[in-house]
């Protein structure tokens, strides 16, 4: 189902080729793989880890294999212990080192597009819970073998005469970059609901079933660090000068990627730190003409803010990209003094989300909500809204939608 | 109780730091082998499996260590192995006994990290529903404190409780006090304290669903809970993500391919029972998160005699033929007995889990 797949069994071209390529992204001997960890990370993992470098140097594949199967296991398992935000980074790290070497051992035979597939599946794995080890490796091992993956594909079309379908190509240009990695994806109308969950599944998969083939369920790619990911995607855009004004450095902002079908929710939260929504726009880059005129489009500004600083100079989200997707979303804010009208869940896990469905109001069970004055606004293709520390908002997907969030201090 | 006939233990699962299982050969043992133990007929009476190594006391009180930490010690009364800390308690000239905790790559080397003298067990060490006898750590023999693998290494319980058996999973804590009744406490997310939600409790508190049913065993497994009543029924909560609650869980459902111990996949947060739509839209009940005690079937409608958990696994002995309800490498979401013992009819009297594997205690049937 992905593109560019070929039967499992057909060994792709060049494929001892990929194992040289990988094996040139690793340190040349394993003194270079070591980690510096701290006493957290037992005596034994350690032992285990070196041992593991030393098979991989050694030419030992399958021992090598086995043993990242245990550290990925191992780690697995503290990563699940105690609050995300409390797992110590070096396991982390460990995790990654467990990615790093299953994906390059995976590969080091020649393989069909299934390993492969499934070797990139280790590295995004890794990147999505692990930490950055030997100057972040897993991007660049991903890298290669997400360009072996497509390898033989055909080429991205050309300059079409006619006006391409915005809706499709910038579909089909998500599927070129970034279709065979894997992703979390959030499954149900909101995440309030008893019934929603997070899966992984690859954004080819994530097209197919959410977004084109009818779906049946309400999926979104919501706050995933996709540009972290998948660094090609980051090309396409541009950090809003607005965010050099707060007092972190620039490594510091978190963007995220919301990409998804019509009538994704999120229900009305707030962040602990400020927030800055873009709606993308991109533009085909052989065209001239719509590009100029709508990189004058100016910043949504948010009325009443105290900070004052809006204007249309330097403001320039809309980087040249290929092809365009239109995508709107309904936006409600509410300021922080008016959190007790928002009935804030009691629990730990959602104290910073209202109980209320703001659309839908049960204002016999949430009077008060009724009385609370709010802003809304549709924010179009182009478009940035800034969101103050706290303020209270709530996102539906008007149309199929990618959008860009900063988060800084 | 019966008088202790002399038996065999067995082990099978993860020995890849070569601790004791059998022939030890290999990294994984995927069929039960029996114990192998330098000295032939000693009697083990404990075993306590951390993930890289093993502890093995002997009824003469001797602890054989071996895996990533090897070496033996004598006049030991009672071990508790875990990867951070090694616990023994040790018999010391005068009365009490002396509770000490060890790096695991340095026992017998040089000074233990920390000790002190603990108060004399109490009495009756076979004694049904009496208090905290021999071998009962990490729950202390005077039942008034436990350790842990974290600092702070020896904590209180309170006052009010008579705790009989307390266990440790990875991020809580479980305790049967004498009357039966189980109490839960620490982290929560993944339902494994029992009370019906996914948040953390900082004190012990007692699992309502199960009040009034007096319980003969708990055990704690990574992120899941295990318990057995006096009658036999076998109550499970907490994370089901490997099948290690017995119940259907999506991961081995979709992929479709045995996940056994390796498995990568991101844990779904936050769902409980979940309809989940097969190609056909007939929904199948999948249960990722279990909050609240389930009973659980055995089949031929066995009754349970003991439990115990590793991290994502469980095993439990039934009381008429010994059959073992366990997931091996191959996960299950299901019981399975194990058909070595049936085979070797072999009546399995206890079982014990390391967080990767597994150690049965059978006794030979007597020969008529």
């Amino acid at each position: 189902m992905a593109e560019g797949t070929r039967c499992s069994g057909d060994p792709l071209v060049g494929a001892g080729a990929l194992g040289e390529a990988l094996r040139a992204l690793l340190p040349h001997t394993k003194e270079g793989l070591r980690l510096d960890l701290n006493e957290k990370v037992e005596r034994s993992v350690v032992m285990l880890l070196q041992e593991a470098a030393e098979l991989f140097y050694g030419g030992r594949r399958t021992e090598c294999l086995q043993r990242s199967e245990v550290i990925l296991d191992y780690s697995w398992e503290k990563l699940n212990t105690g609050a995300w935000r409390d797992v110590d980074k070096d396991w982390r790290r460990v995790y990654t080192f467990g990615c790093l070497l299953k994906a390059v051992c995976l590969c080091e035979a020649p393989g069909d597009a299934t390993t492969v597939a499934a070797a990139l599946r280790v590295c995004d794995m890794g990147l999505l819970m692990g930490a950055a080890i030997l100057g972040n490796i897993l991007i660049r091992v991903a890298a290669v073998l997400q360009m072996h993956l497509l390898s033989g594909k055909r080429p991205a079309q050309g300059p079409t005469l006619e006006q391409p379908n915005p809706k499709v190509s910038g579909l089909e240009y998500i599927q070129e970059i970034a279709g065979c990695r894997t992703v979390p994806v959030e499954i149900g109308s909101r995440y309030t609901d008893e019934e929603w969950s997070q899966t992984l599944m690859t954004v080819n998969e994530f097209i197919s079933k959410y977004i084109i083939n009818e779906p049946k369920d309400v999926g979104y790619l919501a706050q995933h660090q996709l540009f972290d990911q998948i660094p090609e995607l980051k090309q396409d855009i541009s950090i809003p000068d607005y965010c050099c004004l707060g007092n972190g450095e620039e490594e510091e902002i978190t963007i995220n990627a919301w990409f998804g079908p019509q009538g994704t929710v999120s229900p009305l939260h707030q962040d602990p730190q400020q927030n800055f929504l873009a709606q993308a726009e991109w533009f085909h880059k052989l065209e001239h003409s719509s590009s100029q005129a709508d990189q004058s489009k100016e910043a949504v500004q948010w009325r009443g803010s105290e900070l004052g600083f809006w204007n249309q100079t330097g403001m320039n989200t809309s980087s040249v990209m290929i092809n365009s997707v239109i995508g709107r979303k309904y936006i409600r804010l509410y300021s922080p003094q008016e959190s007790e009208a928002l009935y804030p869940h009691d629990s730990h896990l959602l104290h910073n989300t209202s109980q209320v469905d703001v659309e839908n109001p049960n204002l016999e069970q949430f009077p008060k909500f009724a009385e609370a004055p709010f802003l809304s606004c549709i924010l179009s293709p182009g478009e940035i809204l800034f969101i103050p520390v706290k303020y209270w908002h709530y996102v539906r997907a008007l149309d199929l939608s990618f959008s860009v969030s900063f988060w800084w201090s | 109780m019966a008088e202790e006939r002399p038996g065999t233990w067995y082990g099978f699962g993860f020995c890849g730091f070569g601790q004791a299982l059998g022939s030890g050969r290999g990294r994984q043992v995927h069929s039960p082998e029996p114990l192998w133990t330098p000295v032939a007929g000693v009697d083990i009476c404990r075993v306590s499996a951390s993930w890289s190594y093993t502890a093995c006391l002997t009824r003469g009180g001797r602890l054989e260590l071996s895996g990533s930490a090897s070496g033996a010690v004598g006049g030991c009364r009672d071990a508790w192995a875990s990867e951070a800390l090694l616990v023994l308690l040790r018999s010391r000239p005068g009365p009490g006994a002396e509770l000490q905790g060890w790096a695991p790559g340095s026992v017998l080397r040089g000074e233990p990290l920390w000790s002190q003298t603990v108060e004399s067990e109490a009495a009756g060490e076979h004694g049904s529903g009496g208090e905290a006898g021999a071998r009962a750590l990490p729950l202390l023999p005077s039942a008034s404190a436990y350790v842990s693998p974290r600092p702070p290494f020896c904590r209180p319980l309170a006052p009010g409780f008579r705790a009989r058996r307390l266990e440790l999973g990875a991020e809580h804590v479980l305790l049967l006090d004498a009357a039966g009744q189980v109490f839960s406490w620490g982290g929560g997310r993944h339902g494994q304290l029992g009370h019906g939600t996914l948040e953390a409790e900082l004190e012990p508190r007692l699992l309502e669903a199960l009040q009034g049913l007096p319980m003969a065993e708990v055990a704690a497994g990574g992120w899941h809970s295990v318990c057995v009543s006096e009658t036999g029924d076998l109550y499970v909560w907490g994370w089901n993500e490997s099948g290690q609650l017995a119940l259907p869980t999506r991961g081995l459902a979709e992929d479709g391919k045995p996940v056994g111990g390796e498995a990568t996949g991101l844990p779904e947060e936050g769902s409980e029972v979940r309809a989940a739509g097969g190609e056909d839209g007939a929904p199948t009940p999948f249960i990722a998160v279990q909050p609240f005690p389930a009973l659980l079937d055995l089949p031929q409608g066995s009754e349970a005699a003991h439990a115990s958990c590793g991290s994502r696994h469980t095993a439990v002995v039934t009381r008429k033929y010994g059959q073992l309800g366990h997931k091996d490498t191959t996960s299950l979401d299901h019981p399975c007995r194990v058909e070595f013992f049936r085979d070797k009819q072999l009546p399995v009297e206890a079982v014990t889990c390391g967080p990767w594997n597994t150690y049965v205690y059978t006794v030979e049937r007597r020969k008529s």
